[in-house]
């Protein structure tokens, strides 16, 4: 028995529920020389804004226990060259592109959202709502109202699927699910990182220029699980779960809390090649359960 | 496309050449055939909770013997579980990875610069430069450390017959004093041409590209920055441009032109 990877979202087909977390694969040049991209259902590039961003001073990164801190800062080549180059790298691989915007204010979401439709390329934006919102001095994903205006001004301007990604650094994510949903997400993915930091007890200092960072990898797949869990009961958004993933298992997880796909991110710094691994092991876990499509584990749970 | 390769390699041997210090043999890459002298491996660490790899520079290759080697010291968490390991095992090895050095033309004179565990890249570089036919009596060998015990594998690097010059921050063997301070004993005004290759301490390689700056003496620096990723996806191992703008040491390095990074 053959089964069925793919999976529909939003109207959009991906050969399989295995797409790279936006930030950790680039524009997908470097993986590319890993892999071949048409293997992945889909590649989520890295947060774009209307300028080029150099992010911050190093250092940046930290390692901690079962994962890593960041603060990059946002580092993107700006709008105009992701049109003009990494765009068009991307143009000859047969796997969907995802597209992730940020912006200081909506009107920068609105503004980059507006230009990429008009390139059939991106298939879909995702926004990034976890950046500081100047004006309003907090993060789009920390308000509801917000939120939800962000999502309906960005879906007047693009015609393809928009999805909005949520932060766990909120006290009801399920309450911003349900605003953006309001606001004519056509999709969900959730979690961004955790607010997290670091200290050397050397020399005193946090051990992120920028002070806090962002917490990713195996050791937060708990709470993103939970999360994904909370918002599936929230909202009838299709939803990616982001956060902790490793292998077919967390995969599975993910999947019976009710994700329709999910996003590899930090796994990929350690095995660049574990999307492969993963697509290859979730088609050999369904024909060894007698499962015909990947879908049929969609939320799947069974709670007590 | 270049490729990015990973593969499984057998820990052929290991040994302790100096206290705290490690040389491993690994058996060497299937899908890979040429190694520049600068590029680097990722290296993932079984049997320890340590989530990301660890980065070690190749210090020497024997295709023939199918071996690669690697010399690295304990310093934390990731060299005290690679120094843990045994024969027989096998490491997650991705790689080669970075831009090497670029050779330097036959009638030039070099001098190199190795500052410690810095070494490894520049013996491999003196190594296929002799091999190509560059005459050792050409190449100053600079190789410091803090005391006798850092000088590890002298006398693989007094088999290339360049001109060694061991220097010990206390004496202990050669020059007294820093690297920097022995290149300027043997180096004194301006002689012809030369050129710089160096890898080392932050302090040791800031001091040469000062040096390489202002006496106008160009080089490559091999660089350091703490690399989760490896292949430039992360853009954490960065470090400021002097023009302006950063650069990732693992994609656009390790390997640098005195003066283009600003140390
Ligand atoms: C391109 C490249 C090539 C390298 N080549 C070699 C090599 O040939 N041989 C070798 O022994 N090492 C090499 N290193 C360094 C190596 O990757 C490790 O970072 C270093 O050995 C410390 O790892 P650890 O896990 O033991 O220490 P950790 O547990 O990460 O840290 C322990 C202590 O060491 C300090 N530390 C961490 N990383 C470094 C560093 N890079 N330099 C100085 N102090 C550090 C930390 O601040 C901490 O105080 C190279 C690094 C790079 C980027
Ligand atoms: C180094 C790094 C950079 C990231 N950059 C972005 C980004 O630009 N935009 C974004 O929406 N998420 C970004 N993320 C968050 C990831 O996309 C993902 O949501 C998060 O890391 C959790 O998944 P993981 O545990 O699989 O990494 C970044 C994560 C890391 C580790
Ligand atoms: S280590 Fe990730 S970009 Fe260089």
């Amino acid at each position: 028995m053959t089964s069925d990877l793919s999976i529909t979202i939003a109207g959009i087909k991906f050969k399989n529920p295995i797409l790279t977390a936006s930030g950790t694969c680039g524009y997908g040049e470097e993986l590319a020389e890993v892999f071949d991209l048409s293997l992945l259902g889909g590649i989520v590039t890295k947060s774009i804004t209307v300028k080029p961003r150099e992010g911050h001073p190093p250092p940046r990164t930290a390692e901690t226990e079962g994962g890593m801190l960041n603060a990059i800062g946002l580092a993107n080549v700006g709008v105009d060259k992701f049109i003009e180059e990494k765009l068009k790298f991307l143009e000859p691989f047969e796997t969907r592109v995802v597209v992730n915007v940020a912006g200081a204010a909506i009107k920068e979401y609105v503004e980059i959202s507006a230009r990429l439709a008009d390139c059939p390329r991106a298939d879909m934006v995702e926004l990034n709502f976890s950046c500081p919102n100047v004006a309003e001095g907090m993060t789009i994903a920390g308000s509801a109202a917000l939120a939800e205006r962000a999502v309906r001004e960005v879906k007047a301007v693009f015609p393809r699927p928009v999805m909005a990604k949520l932060s766990p650094n909120v006290t009801d994510i399920g309450e911003i699910a349900r605003a953006c949903e309001a606001g004519g997400a056509d999709a969900l993915s959730l979690i961004n990182t955790l607010v997290g930091m670091a200290v050397d007890i050397k020399s005193y200092r946090p051990r992120l220029t920028n002070n806090t960072g962002g917490l990713s990898g195996p050791a937060i797949k708990p709470v993103a699980l939970a999360a994904v869990y909370k918002v599936s009961r929230a909202v009838k958004l299709p939803l990616i779960g982001i956060g902790g993933i490793i292998d077919y298992r967390d995969v599975i997880e993910f999947m019976l809390c009710g994700a329709s796909a999910v996003q590899i991110g930090t796994s990929l710094f350690v095995e660049p090649d574990a999307p492969i691994k993963i697509i290859k092991d979730l088609k050999k876990y369904l024909s060894e359960n007698k499962l015909g499509a990947v879908k049929e584990l969609i939320g799947k749970l069974r709670p007590y | 496309m270049s490729k990015i390769v990973i593969e499984n390699l057998a820990i052929i041997n290991k040994k302790e050449v100096g206290s705290g210090y490690f040389l491993l043999t690994l058996g060497f890459f299937s899908k890979t055939g040429t190694i520049k002298a600068g590029q680097f491996v990722h290296i993932r660490l079984p049997r320890s909770n340590i989530y990301f790899r660890r980065a070690f520079s190749i210090y020497d290759y024997n295709p023939g013997n199918k071996t690669i080697d690697l010399l690295f010291r304990v310093l934390g968490r990731g060299t005290a579980a690679l120094a843990a390991m045994s024969p027989g095992e096998t490491l997650d090895v991705l790689g080669p990875l970075g831009n090497g050095f670029k050779f330097p033309n036959k009638n030039e004179t070099v001098l190199m610069a190795a500052g410690g565990i810095g070494m490894p890249p520049i013996y491999l570089l003196a190594r296929q430069m002799v091999q190509k036919g560059f005459d050792p009596s050409r190449i100053f060998f600079f190789y410091g450390g803090q005391t006798k015990n850092d000088l590890v594998e002298i006398s693989r690097i007094r088999k290339l017959k360049t001109r060694l010059y061991p220097a010990t921050d206390n004496g202990s063997y050669g020059f007294k004093g820093l690297l920097t301070e022995a290149i300027s004993s043997v180096i004194n005004g301006k002689e012809a041409r030369y050129r710089i290759f160096a890898c080392g301490p932050e302090g040791m390689l800031k001091a040469l590209d000062q040096f390489g700056r202002t006496e106008q003496i160009p080089g490559q620096l091999s660089l350091e920055a703490p690399m989760p990723c490896g292949i430039g996806v992360c853009l954490g191992c960065i470090l400021p441009l002097r023009a302006g703008g950063y650069t990732r040491v693992c994609r656009e390095g390790p390997v640098y032109d005195i003066g283009e990074v600003l140390l």
